[in-house]
């Protein structure tokens, strides 16, 4: 367990996916961060504002488009603009969800780039080390 | 030139010099020649003489027919029977033995006395306006041969969209009085279609190209690639338009396969990443439990692990059902008992679930020939949708509910289901039925409506939506009533 090493560290996992949440809470718990979860872009943001996170990952192809709303409020905000957001995105090549980001992107440049991209299926070991690297 | 003939009866009384018109008789531009009772001809002009030999003194029926009898019809005859002028068609022979098609008129000559002593025959040649009327009565055979051979529906229309002419394969499908207008006979509307291609050539002169979906008499949908072109008048004036449309039914319904076989592909590779990310997850769970022997975790993963074998197992049923090939049985399905099974089935669990089911229907709404368990599956897709849709919604102030409706419409029966939840903007509704989709993460294969859909085209029927994001959606199934097979 390397727990200890983050104890007090914050983070906010948002996914509309129930086993997605349940897969990074358990791996973030695990490696000693905090973890608060919510399951779409109003409950993240109500938990944002209540539990100020460290660092948020944010899944942006949730159907109802509150990811990207959540994305663009909470930078809006100075007092939470500061906050690290990593996208997980879905496998680029299939399905059409993958370019969500692109997309996300070519609409609202005058929203900030993420802090770091996490591709599905999520690798643990990658995940950690870009969490490690923003906190 | 004149001469007097070597022999015959009328030979003394007759008397060609005492024609005034002598010279005319070797000019006019027809043949002339003159018989006496026996069909011997008396005189012929010079240019009887030049084209068909020297007649005189032959019978007129050998010299210009080669016949050993006299003709069975002969206005010759005639006009000495009767005294009056006689015509007729003939083919008669030139010294060379071609063939000459002659208008006949005969005149009597009298004596002094008022008899009869001649007949005057004029041969006016009509084999060039002859070969004329045969070739275009040919090439008329022949356009009408075309046109109602060939394999696609011709018509011709005028400005009122009112079919002029149809051809053989357009009557056979469509009737096609001729009369009626265009869009009655195979669209089975009463106006006009918004977008004509036949409006379009009457207005700017030019061909047309568009694709159409027409109904046969039997109902049946044809898919066709429609032409359009002007057809003018002398003047140059577009009188009517012709219309020429392929069918391409069997092209679109390979189309429509390949198409689907397209969206499972991109369906099953996003699905099977979700599933992944869940076995992945559930793994990942289920090795902390060993490793800190942590019965809670290893449960928890556990089960995230059956879930996600779940998922592929509905997975790969639905997979299964999507690429069968088979045609639905057709028997009788109460759609009202259906629907009342699937909402009486739902409801409690709906209910504990905070979304209302209600029922807007009669019992007695219809009767369709189809599969049971086709039927079966699509409303229950579609009320499961509608509760999946008020679940997801994050709206605490709204009280959701989900309202399962048939009805009657001009033959068909509807089924309508209506629910309150999230609803979708028009980029989901526009991907709905073109490509994978699911609005519902983790849960949705994004294979139910494309099975719903397959239900319905199977059945003769269509699938549509309505939806407002925020607001909710209609989804609405249309099926023939007790189609006939």
């Amino acid at each position: 367990m390397t727990g200890n090493l983050h104890r007090g560290k914050k983070i906010l996992v948002v996914d509309d996916e129930k086993d997605v949440l349940l897969y990074l809470a358990k791996l973030f718990e695990d490696n000693g961060y905090g973890v608060v979860c919510a399951s779409g872009g109003n409950d993240a943001l109500e938990s944002v504002e209540r539990e100020r996170p460290d660092l948020i990952t944010l899944d942006l192809s949730m159907p109802d488009k509150s990811g990207a709303r959540f994305y663009r409020e909470i930078k809006a905000k100075p007092e939470l603009s500061h906050i690290p957001v990593v996208f997980v995105t879905g496998v680029t090549g299939f399905g059409g969800s993958s370019d969500d980001t692109e997309r996300f992107y070519s609409n609202r440049r005058q929203v900030p780039p993420p802090d770091g991209f996490v591709a599905k299926p999520i690798d643990p070991d990658e995940m950690l080390s870009l969490v490690d690297r923003l906190i | 030139m004149l001469e007097s003939p070597s022999s015959g009866s009328a030979q003394g009384s007759f008397d060609v010099h005492k024609l005034e018109c002598g010279r005319l008789f070797d000019e006019v531009p027809c043949y002339i020649s003159i018989q006496d009772r026996s069909f011997q001809v008396l005189q012929a002009n010079r240019k009887m003489i030049d084209e068909f030999g020297d007649p005189i003194s032959q019978f007129c029926y050998a010299a210009y027919k080669g016949r050993r009898e006299r003709c069975p019809e002969c206005p010759v005859a005639r006009t000495f029977d009767d005294g009056k002028d006689h015509s007729s068609q003939e083919k008669i022979f030139d010294r060379h033995r071609l063939p000459h098609d002659v208008i006949v008129n005969t005149r009597p000559l009298h004596n002094q006395a008022g008899e009869i002593i001649a007949v005057m025959e004029l041969f006016t040649d009509i084999t060039v306006q002859k070969e004329l009327e045969n070739r275009l009565q040919d090439s008329l055979m022949r356009y009408h041969d075309l046109f109602d051979l060939v394999p696609c529906y011709i018509s011709v229309q005028d400005r009122d969209f009112r079919i002029l002419e149809a051809n053989r394969y357009f009557r056979e499908s469509f009737g096609g009085r001729p009369g009626v207008h265009c869009y009655e006979i195979y669209k089975k509307r009463a106006d006009r279609c918004p977008r004509c291609p036949l409006a379009e050539t009457f207005q700017d002169g030019r061909t047309h190209e568009s694709e159409e979906v027409l109904i046969d008499d039997m109902g049946k949908k044809v898919c066709v690639v429609v032409h359009t072109a002007p057809i003018r008048d002398l003047q140059g004036n577009i009188t009517s338009v012709l219309e020429v449309s392929d069918d391409i039914s069997e092209i679109r319904a390979l189309q429509d396969k390949l198409a689907l076989l397209g969206r499972l592909v991109g369906t099953i590779a996003h699905s099977i990443k979700n599933v992944l990310e869940g076995l992945r997850g559930g793994v990942y769970i289920v090795n902390l439990g060993f490793r800190d022997n942590n019965q809670a975790d290893i449960r928890t993963g556990w089960e995230m692990v059956e879930r996600n074998v779940g998922r592929i197992s509905n997975m790969i049923m639905d997979m299964l059902y999507c690429t069968k090939e088979r045609s639905p049985r057709r028997l009788p399905v109460s759609l009202a008992k259906v629907a009342r099974e699937i909402v009486d089935l739902l409801s409690p669990r709906a209910h504990d679930l905070g979304v209302q089911l209600e029922s807007e229907f009669s019992d007695n709404v219809g009767v369709i020939l189809g599969e049971p368990k086709d039927i079966r599956a699509l409303i229950s897709n579609l009320v499961g949708n509608a509760i999946d849709a008020c679940l997801s919604d994050q709206n605490e102030q709204k009280s959701h509910r989900v309202i399962t409706r048939l009805f009657r419409e001009s033959g068909q029966v509807a089924i309508e289901v209506e629910d309150n939840g999230t609803g979708m903007d028009e980029e989901a509704q526009s991907k709905l039925f073109t490509m994978f989709f699911s609005t519902k993460g983790t849960f949705g294969t994004g294979l139910g409506l494309l099975i719903s859909q397959k239900v319905a085209t199977e059945h003769g029927g269509t699938i549509s939506v309505r939806s407002v994001l925020g607001e909710g959606s209609t989804f609405t199934v249309r099926l023939p009533l007790e189609a006939k097979s």
